[in-house]
């Protein structure tokens, strides 16, 4: 039952993350795209304890942790970096 | 002179046993030497940080220590309105009819923290996502906008989240 | 054991729900905010779900407490981020021919 719900979770999530991945590449513009990118951040973080719990490992929660407050650091960066070039947006 | 110094004393203190509590949450061990090397390296990040940590001009401690059972009160609230809000927004996907609309308004509460959970806790209410927070002033986005008028949209939005917040931190 | 396994399967099919109907929120939208509304929110809903789907699953004490250690994160990182991302769309150019439009409309109506 637990391995049921863990493989049909891992599915739903590769799911999520190809249609976000389609929204990724077809958005037009950059604001699009950088919606779409928040979202799979989240997918991925759920995707990296999924694995930690699967595999009984605790390192796998370790690094989502750190993935989780590093990641809108990068978003911080990549908004302040699209700022800076606003012609090409 | 004397106040500043007792208030930066009393800063430090709680920057450097905040940043133990977490120290020993991560590590989850209780053996002398981790003890050791979490209570001398929270002491030397506190010093270095401390002022950034609590600003001087936070000069009360009902600022950032927060209430407790009202801190649990306002996460189940938290919970309970991100799934209505989830709803809310999947009905306006199904149906289609959204009017979106961009507002202003001004908060009561007076700590910085409590703005900025304000600030996070408005993207979980129906349809609002915050676009800025300047000192107490707020930007919202909001997606099924009911009234017209600013001013009352901004009081639907918030009243019952300020309400909740201000019990627990001022 | 069973009641644990239970819990999760309901929770895990609620956030599913709602993870599909972001997903097809995200491509029926036309604007980056209500896509942002969309996408954010309910993705937001569903790793939540996912999480306490997977709080009720894990094998170990020290497993759990780190589970619950990253939910208390994510509720505060990802109304952040959303924020900023927000916070881009507001500031950046195509937006502002989306408010100018929202005027137009509203002289129109």
């Amino acid at each position: 039952m637990t391995d049921f719900i863990l493989q049909a979770m891992l599915l739903m999530l590769l799911l999520f993350a190809i249609g976000i991945l389609i929204r990724l590449l077809i958005g037009p513009t950059a604001s699009d795209r950088l919606v779409a990118l928040n979202v799979l951040s989240a997918v991925t973080l759920a995707l990296l304890i999924l694995w930690g719990v699967r595999t009984k490992q605790t390192l796998y929660l370790d690094v989502a942790l750190v993935y989780d407050i590093f990641g809108f650091l990068g978003f911080l960066a990549i908004t302040r970096f699209l700022k800076d070039r606003k012609g090409d947006l | 002179m004397n106040t500043r110094r007792t208030w930066a004393i009393i800063r430090f203190a709680l920057t450097s046993l905040f940043l133990f509590v977490i120290w020993i949450l991560f590590t989850s061990s209780l053996g002398a030497f981790s003890l050791l090397f979490g209570f001398f390296g929270s002491i030397l990040i506190g010093a270095l940080t401390y002022q950034i940590f609590l600003p001087e001009h936070e000069a009360n401690f009902r600022f950032f220590i927060p209430h407790f059972g009202a801190l649990l009160r306002f996460l189940a609230l938290m919970v309970y309105s991100l799934y209505h809000a989830s709803f809310q927004v999947i009905k306006a996907i199904i149906t289609g009819n959204t009017n979106p609309r961009i507002v202003h308004f001004r908060t009561h509460l007076r700590s910085d923290l409590a703005r900025a959970v304000l600030a996070n806790a408005i993207t979980f209410t129906p349809g609002t996502m915050t676009l800025d927070l300047n000192d107490d002033h707020l930007t919202v986005h909001w997606l099924l906008c009911t009234t017209t008028h600013a001013k009352a949209a901004g009081e639907a939005i918030k009243v019952k989240l300020e309400h909740a917040l201000g019990r627990t931190w001022l | 054991m069973i009641i644990r396994e239970v819990i999760a399967l309901i929770i895990f099919l609620i956030g599913s729900v709602f993870g599909i109907f972001g997903i097809i929120g995200l491509f029926r939208f036309k604007d980056p905010y209500s896509r942002l509304h969309a996408g954010s929110l309910c993705g937001t809903t569903t790793v939540f779900s996912y999480l306490i789907a997977l709080l009720m699953l894990s094998p170990s004490f020290s497993s759990s407490a780190r589970i619950v250690v990253l939910i208390v994160f994510f509720l505060i990182s990802a109304p952040t981020g959303s924020s900023i991302v927000a916070k881009f769309i507001w500031e950046s150019e195509d937006a502002q021919k989306q408010r100018s439009s929202m005027a137009k409309e509203e002289k129109h109506l």
